[in-house]
């Protein structure tokens, strides 16, 4: 064991600078976005031109801005919900049940993980111009749903497969009903592959472009947004304020999250 | 919550049970099929009504042609006749290919040490290191793209850098739009993708088997290439499927970094559908598309589980 | 698919649930109060008219008009280019008000999704250049017109007058400059560049559709293609490009000039001596319209005064009213290429024909298999 212990536990100096290089170039364009938020010209170049807040200001009064914000929130909120519900029946059947052609049936199920969103995007663009049903956030919804479920299941299955069934039966055993199994038993078990699967598709949707670009009617998603005001320099800076607001916000979020569970962690060892 | 923490523990020390439902399942073997069945149909309506009719509408559009301001409804394969005679679809197909498959070859070689190190030599603060990884993916595409172009443009970072520094006189023009400019943006944009399976699958592996190769007197290299790198197969393939497909698709990065030279399939394939207006050619593209990395896809998996054979 | 379980598989042996579920609440409740900050938007924005159009024309400053009576700027769709434009309508995409060019006006009227504009319920309609209004196809029955013109201006060549060397005078040659290779831009719809490139192989509009432009056009692009550095709709890129240098001269609207030089950077919008490519924008109301009242205030509004001076002063657009000239002088006018006078300036250049379906579906289709190098 501690022959083993030496070998896993030497650090290797190459390795951890390949990390520490590879993490910078990770970051490295991410943090022109803040940086150009911040530049007072209109025109996103080199060298910088000084400080200014104005972008930030007018991002206040950007009404389209805020609208799309509002859509992209809704949409992203209304696919998360629907496709982790969808997700935990889907991943319970798997797993609980016996069904013939299941395998089958779960490659259906992941098939957008590895098909070009062009292709069904174009796909989804067709059914619908062909049976007339115009395009809005709700056909954005459905696409962003086809390109969530997926990820939903994938974060859920092992939570359902690291599962026993004899806890259930436990549970049934005791004279549950089987409503109140799931949902006393089954459901604090997957609770946290629940919360990530909300998350994940939340994240997924709300920068989802190439199903939105397709499907977007009147509305636009932000990102649907931010293309459109990549033809235009003037909006450009305050796009560029607002995504610096959105990065730093979920940067916040997740470390908190971090903090917070580290915090627990300390107290029990 | 007293349950819940209860059954959590129950759950640790559950694997050890043995099977008691074999009789119990028998009995109700049909009626559980179709409880599971009846519990998928939501997801499988939601998935059919989101990808196997759009698809079979797509194939059946692919077999149509343009005409004024509809379409010719008769069926021919006039459109796949063309995409097989004239060569830029097949041009534009293998450049597509080429761009993805340099790009997914760059990402995985690239993210397989920062993976390993991860798993291997990260011993606190594991998630921490996971999610700093994946926060960039937090922000939109869009935008990352945008700012590659700035770091790789004319007056960008690279070449005001190399400019200062006095490697160079001329700011290099190749760097954007260049289908090197869209590798390397495809490389850093999916390099998550990479990450994450390479990751799961290096983290699986059973330390004691690298402890017994040093015990038979393996190297670090040797114990690397006999142990860790075939193991590690299955992160390999899923990160590379994971990437190389869906961005053989892309358009967004060929559009803003490739130029040109740098156009992809998935451009041709949205022109079809906006400025060239000819939705059917769009769907026999993008059937055309879809064959074609189901062919890939299959020759990858058959090659590669051959030579996974071949090394266990 | 273990692939994607990066949260689940990470976390599993590290935190326990509760602890975990407890971190996620924290995020949790931090998301739900995200939409709490951006409540201004929540007002509904159902009832307002939508305008799809070019990038660039959705800002408040053009819709004072409308928002001075309804509140808030119209809704937004925007487009890269007119024939994509037409695509989506014709897919199913429903607006009130789009923005077609004169080149296309026709063919958007054949569509049958527009209805006529009554040019009764404008206010502004008095004011409007009637030179602007009388362009082919543009009558509906009852003395209405399908199109009400908004704006006008020129496809020209934007070039920086330190960079690149002019020999003799300024011309779509600049655009062919093999000294510049690598160094040029052009606008990517063909809407605009097969047509400079007809001005180029020295073919008349009305010909322009005859076998024999055909090859002419085609050719020349052909020829110019190794030339560009990107072919891009994006105006910004282009604008950037010059800006930085890296482009020596490109094709572009007048906004590009007038925008850059407001910004210091040393260019000029020329004057080519084979004549500038000239085209009208306008507004068509489509024909099932959810808010055909506002629809016709979004046109009233883009047909004001103010946003005729907003468009002349910060984009160097002409504007279809006559009225919103008499804020600048001539000189400035001269200095934008522009003049009170809009078909002076529009038969000195050559102006768009409207052009059939098929026309425009090979014209796209063959410039874009040159664009992508074939």
């Amino acid at each position: 064991m501690s022959d083993q212990g030496t070998y896993i536990k030497r650090p290797n100096r190459p390795l951890q600078i390949y990390a520490m290089v590879f993490l910078f170039v990770l970051y490295l364009p991410i943090l022109f976005i803040p940086m150009f938020s911040f530049n007072d010209s209109i025109y996103v170049r080199f060298p910088l031109q000084g400080f200014t807040f104005q972008w930030y200001g007018e991002l206040w009064n950007r009404q389209p801005v805020w609208n799309a914000l509002w859509n992209s929130v809704k949409v992203g909120a209304v696919v998360a919900v629907i496709s982790t519900i969808l997700g935990v029946v889907a991943a319970r059947a798997i797993t609980r049940y016996r069904m013939p052609g299941k395998s089958a049936l779960v490659t259906f199920i992941m098939m957008p993980l590895v098909i070009p969103g062009i292709i069904f995007g174009v796909a989804l663009l067709v059914l619908m111009s062909r049976m007339g049903v115009p395009l809005s956030l709700y056909t954005v919804t459905l696409g962003h749903l086809i390109v969530c479920l997926p990820f939903a299941v994938a974060t859920l299955l092992p939570r359902f497969e690291g599962f026993d069934p004899s806890m259930e039966e436990a549970s049934a055993d005791l004279g549950e009903n089987g409503w109140w199994t799931f949902w006393r038993v089954t459901f604090p078990m997957v609770m946290p592959g629940v919360v990530a699967s909300l998350l994940l598709t939340f994240t997924i949707s709300f920068d989802e472009f190439i199903m939105a670009f397709f499907l977007t009617g009147t509305d636009p998603t932000l990102p649907m947004y931010i293309w459109g005001q990549l033809r235009f320099p003037q909006e450009f800076p305050s796009v560029l304020a607002l995504s610096s607001l959105i990065l730093f916000v979920s940067f916040i979020l997740v470390f908190v999250a971090q903090w917070i569970g580290r915090l627990g962690l300390d107290k029990d060892t | 919550m007293a349950d819940t923490s209860l059954s959590q523990t129950e759950a640790r020390s559950a694997p050890a049970a043995p099977p008691r439902v074999g009789r119990i399942a028998g009995i109700l073997h049909r009626n559980e099929t179709l409880r599971g069945y009846l519990l998928m149909s939501p997801t499988m309506l939601i998935m059919t009504i989101g990808i196997l009719v759009p698809f079979l509408i797509l194939l059946v559009m692919s077999f149509w042609t343009r005409e004024g301001f509809g379409f010719d409804t008769t069926l021919t394969a006039h459109n796949y006749t063309r995409v097989w005679n004239e060569p830029i679809f097949g041009a534009l197909l293998q450049r597509s290919f080429w761009i993805s498959g340099v790009a997914t070859v760059v990402t995985v070689a690239l993210c397989y040490p920062m993976a390993y190190y991860v798993a291997f030599h990260v011993h606190r603060n594991k998630m921490m290191w996971i999610i700093l990884m994946t926060l960039p993916f937090w922000t939109s595409y869009l935008l990352r793209v945008f700012a590659w172009k700035v770091i790789l443009g004319y007056q960008g970072v690279i070449n005001s850098g190399l400019m200062s520094v006095g490697v160079i006189e001329a700011p290099l023009e190749f760097l954007l739009y260049s289908q090197t400019a869209v590798i390397i943006t495809l490389a850093h944009a999916w390099a998550a993708f990479a990450i994450l399976p390479l990751y799961v699958s290096l983290e699986k592996i059973d330390k004691s088997l690298l402890e017994a190769a040093t015990d038979l007197g393996d190297g670090p290299m040797a114990r690397f290439f006999r142990i860790t790198l075939p193991l590690s197969m299955p992160g390999i393939i899923a990160a590379t499927f994971l990437i190389f497909i869906p961005t053989t698709g892309d358009y967004i990065t060929p559009a803003l970094l490739g130029g040109p030279d740098g156009a992809m399939i998935g451009n041709f394939i949205q022109l079809q559908f906006g400025a060239i207006n000819n939705w059917p050619m769009g769907a026999t593209l993008s059937i055309v598309l879809m064959l074609w990395i189901s062919a890939i896809a299959l020759v990858f998996l058959f090659v590669t589980r051959k030579a996974q054979e071949r090394i266990a | 698919m273990d692939v994607v379980d990066q949260l689940g598989a990470v976390r599993e042996g590290k935190l326990s649930r509760r602890k975990f579920t407890k971190g996620l609440l924290a995020a949790g409740v931090a998301m739900a109060t995200m939409p709490a900050t951006s409540r201004r938007a929540m007002a509904s924005v159902d009832d307002e008219a939508t305008f799809f159009t070019w990038g660039g024309y959705d800002i408040p400053e053009l819709f004072q008009p409308y928002e001075a009576k309804h509140g808030t700027p119209p809704n937004f769709a925007i487009f890269g280019g007119s024939e994509e434009a037409l695509t989506k309508m014709r897919g199913g995409f429903v607006v009130d008000v789009a923005h077609p060019c004169n080149s296309g006006m026709p063919r958007w009227v054949q569509s049958g999704l527009f209805q006529p504009i009554e040019t009764s319920r404008l206010s502004n309609w008095a004011d409007v250049m009637p030179e602007l209004v009388a362009l082919p196809g543009n009558d509906a029955e009852g003395g209405n017109v399908w199109m009400a013109p908004f704006d006008w201006g020129q496809t020209s060549v934007t070039y920086r007058t330190d960079l690149y060397e002019l020999e003799g005078e300024e011309s779509w040659d600049m655009l062919w400059d093999k000294r510049y290779a690598g160094r040029l831009g052009s606008l990517a719809s063909g809407g605009d560049a097969w047509w400079c490139g007809a001005i180029k192989a020295g073919v008349a509009m009305e010909d322009i559709a005859t076998e024999e432009a055909f090859t002419k056009i085609a050719a020349v692009m052909r020829e110019q293609r190794p030339l560009i550095r990107v072919y891009t709709d994006d105006t910004t890129t282009l604008e950037q490009a010059l800006s930085s240098g890296e482009m020596a001269a490109a094709m572009t609207w007048n906004s590009s000039a007038v925008l850059l030089q407001s910004e210091g950077v040393p260019v000029k919008f020329a004057r080519p001596k084979e004549g500038a490519l000239t085209w009208v924008c306008g507004v068509m109301v489509h024909k099932d319209a959810p808010n055909l009242d506002r629809a016709y205030d979004v046109i009233d509004s883009l047909l004001s005064v103010e946003s005729g001076q907003f468009m002349i002063n910060d984009y160097g657009y002409g504007h279809s009213n006559r009225k919103s000239f008499d804020a600048f002088n001539e000189e400035t006018l001269a200095g934008l290429g522009l003049s009170k006078n809009p078909q002076e300036i529009l038969e000195a250049g050559h102006m768009q024909r409207p052009q059939t379906q098929e026309w425009e579906t090979r014209m796209n289709e063959t410039f874009e298999q040159i664009k992508a190098g074939f």
